[in-house]
């Protein structure tokens, strides 16, 4: 299945998320989930980015608490509310939120 | 008699309410006083720690959501004469510096400077609270 996860809180969901698995995978950033993008508690990336999946980050919610695109790791795309509906509909079939 | 009030803000800005709430009242923790007795004052600080030192973060734009930020709050804060603390652990684990922060009212004619600190100096600004608040 093409599975879009949307990631909204930092620090729970994360055991769910370990264990989805997608023949295509998505994980977008959103709320508070954005941190997962651009901090790096400890100095470490998040082990989230161990998962094998695209990432994308909403740039609004970015700019809500202080960031900017060019703060987030090159393997994350940002995107905005119009890419998210896209995604929606032409990339993945099922969606999940966490 | 002064009453001391301690503002704890431990979690993250927006997605729900605890940390406006906390700025909220923090700030208007200092009208307080039109309803004490001549004498009577309330001294209230605000203190980040943990994930809530991530409210601080400057160039926090409102222009998607049009609602006010924290960084506007905090700002509010100071210009009113708030102590506001950092915890300066939890900057050092997000390696958030100093310049990254709202760190004083200045753009607003605002005297009062943020400090970071210790958690051993916000524990015992705690301790020596009258009233605490963990939001």
């Amino acid at each position: 299945m093409k599975l879009a996860v949307f990631k909204s809180d930092y620090k729970t969901g994360g055991d769910i998320v370990d264990r989805l698995s997608a023949e295509k995978l998505g994980i977008i950033f959103v709320g508070n989930g954005i941190y997962h993008a651009s901090v790096k508690d400890g100095g470490a990336a998040d082990p989230i980015f161990q998962k094998n999946a695209n990432f994308y980050v909403l740039a609004e919610d970015l700019e809500i608490r202080g960031f900017n695109a060019s703060q987030v790791p090159a393997n994350v795309k940002v995107v905005t509310y119009d890419d998210v509906v896209d995604l929606m509909f032409n990339d993945y079939e099922k969606i999940v939120w966490v | 008699m002064i009453k001391k009030l301690a503002f704890i803000v431990r979690s993250l800005p927006y997605k729900n309410e605890a940390t406006r709430l906390a700025l909220t009242h923090a700030i208007a923790s200092q009208t307080v006083e039109i309803y004490l007795e001549d004498g009577d004052n309330v001294e209230p600080f605000l203190a980040l720690v943990g994930d809530g030192v991530l409210c601080g973060l400057k160039n926090q734009s409102n222009k998607c959501y049009g609602i006010t930020t924290m960084e506007q709050h905090i700002t509010n804060a100071l210009l009113l004469d708030l102590n506001v603390y950092y915890c300066k652990e939890d900057l050092e684990r997000f390696g958030i510096s100093e310049d990254q922060l709202v760190m004083d009212a200045e753009s607003l004619g605002g005297d009062m400077k943020a400090s970071i600190v210790p958690f051993s100096e916000i524990q015992a600004a705690m301790e020596a609270a009258d009233h605490l608040q963990i939001f």
